[in-house]
């Protein structure tokens, strides 16, 4: 608790320190001085993680654009509350529950789906058409949950700045360099939805998602059930997602987690809950 | 020849000593691992509930039974909670201090926001963004509702009673 206590202060010490000193600097007719103080906090900064406030700026820009690309999202409350409330159900005890997540459903026929930072979910109308049951929602929502609670995006985000020499983010960078926080957000909404993460994060999002749907009491096999049929669709080598790895590589790995994390195959499909609810997609 | 009395007493009084000391030393700590969790009575979800929990807070586990495991809270509360929703490690809650450190070193204001309080509407960093993209105010629409949206734990609660799921298994 001490050492909380020291750290707090800490925290609000240095800013102070470093605010102090650039007035010193700048009230002794040195303004490089008082900037390269400033850059130096900046720099310092920018090598701390980004708290939810900034990645909530982040998140909410960045499905600014996934809206805008894929055309708007459907209107349907009650499929919309039906796609939020398993989302909910697993993130309520996924490794990461404290934070709201919402789930919109793209107007779009492609199959895909999406994570921005701070919760906010994408899952396109082409791929609810391919799921048969409550268990395999669960799971594509849990990959996503997975990207949000291992902070998949944010790290990109985070490596991308550092490369470009941008050393401020969320509020305060947004306002003080609206232009350079527009380049990072378009930047990562390009790897997202153009280039695709790297196939370590979505392997990861596919083996963290499973255990996170198995917890809640899915069934752990749905998962296999639903790549293996997009598989046979389109085959390995057009790979349906194209931002993610083949397919058989993620059924092998998915298979793995089942196996070592010993989740249970005899979980819950939900299959009759799930037609009735996605009948008018 | 027999020990003085105090030797015996002396005796007694170091192993029952060392018997709370080993319960304690030895006692089993798992952490809340959902977003809210409640204590029941019994191990089944139709059991009185005694206690609530939240993300993150520290039990003292008093015995396992299947998928379900007794446990005591730091203010004394006991009942058994869904095993699932407890982890051995202790979970990240929250802006951590590091992350509330770099933002004020940034620039930003350390402010205290927490996730749990919850974003209404668009904040000005993503408006001044969409403004600059060019964002149709359809599509702000969109984004603006979805983070205004709000499902109660209880309506999660419900669903997943009605669904078997979690605790609710049948």
């Amino acid at each position: 608790m001490a050492s909380l206590m020291a750290l707090s202060m800490t925290v609000a010490g240095c800013a102070e320190v470093q605010r102090a000193a650039e007035d010193v600097a700048r009230q002794s007719g040195n303004p490089r001085l008082a900037g390269a103080i400033h850059g130096a906090g900046n720099v310092v900064g920018s090598l701390f993680p980004i708290g939810y406030e900034e990645e909530s700026s982040i998140g909410q820009a960045i499905a600014l654009q996934v809206v805008a690309r894929y055309g708007g999202v459907v209107d349907q409350p009650e499929l919309v509350r039906y796609v939020n409330l398993v989302g909910r159900a697993v993130a309520n005890t996924s490794d990461r529950p404290d934070i709201p997540y919402r789930v919109a459903i793209l107007d779009h026929e492609s199959i895909n789906a999406f994570a921005a930072p701070a919760g906010y979910i994408f899952v396109t109308r082409g791929l609810l058409r391919q799921i048969k049951n409550e268990a395999e929602l669960a799971a594509v929502l849990g990959h996503e949950i997975a990207h949000v609670s291992e902070k998949h995006i944010l790290d990109v985000i985070q490596r991308s700045k550092r490369l470009a020499g941008v050393t401020e983010a969320g509020l305060s960078y947004a306002t003080n360099n609206p232009a350079a926080f527009k380049g990072v957000i378009d930047g990562a909404v390009k790897k997202l939805l153009d280039e695709g993460l790297d196939q370590e994060k979505e392997t990861d999002a596919d083996t963290v998602g499973e255990v996170f749907a198995a917890r809640v009491g899915y069934d752990a096999e749905a998962y296999v059930g639903l790549l293996t049929r997009l598989r046979d669709l389109k085959g390995d080598d057009r790979a349906l997602f194209k931002t993610h790895p083949n397919f058989s590589a993620r059924i092998e790995a998915v298979q793995k987690t089942i196996r070592t994390k010993h989740l249970a195959s005899n979980g819950l499909v939900l299959q009759e809950r799930f037609s009735r609810m996605t009948k008018r997609v | 020849m027999t020990a003085p009395r105090s030797f015996w007493i002396l005796l007694i009084a170091l192993w029952i000593g060392l018997l709370a000391w080993g319960t304690e030393a030895w006692a089993e700590t798992v952490y809340v691992q959902a977003k809210t969790a409640q204590l029941r009575a019994g191990k089944t979800s139709l059991d009185a509930v005694v206690g609530n929990v939240k993300f993150g807070d520290a039990l003292e586990v008093v015995g396992r039974d299947g998928r379900w495991v007794e446990v005591k809270t730091s203010a004394g509360a006991r009942g058994w909670i869904f095993a699932n929703k407890t982890s051995t490690s202790k979970p990240s809650v929250g802006n951590d201090t590091l992350a509330r450190l770099g933002q004020s070193m940034r620039g930003g204001d350390a402010s205290t926001t927490t996730a749990s309080a919850g974003a209404r509407g668009l904040d000005k960093a993503s408006e001044g963004y969409a403004n600059r993209a060019g964002v149709s105010a359809r599509d702000r629409e969109v984004v603006d509702r979805m983070t205004a949206y709000q499902i109660s734990d209880q309506d999660v609660e419900e669903f997943m009673r009605e669904g078997g799921l979690g605790e609710y298994a049948k």
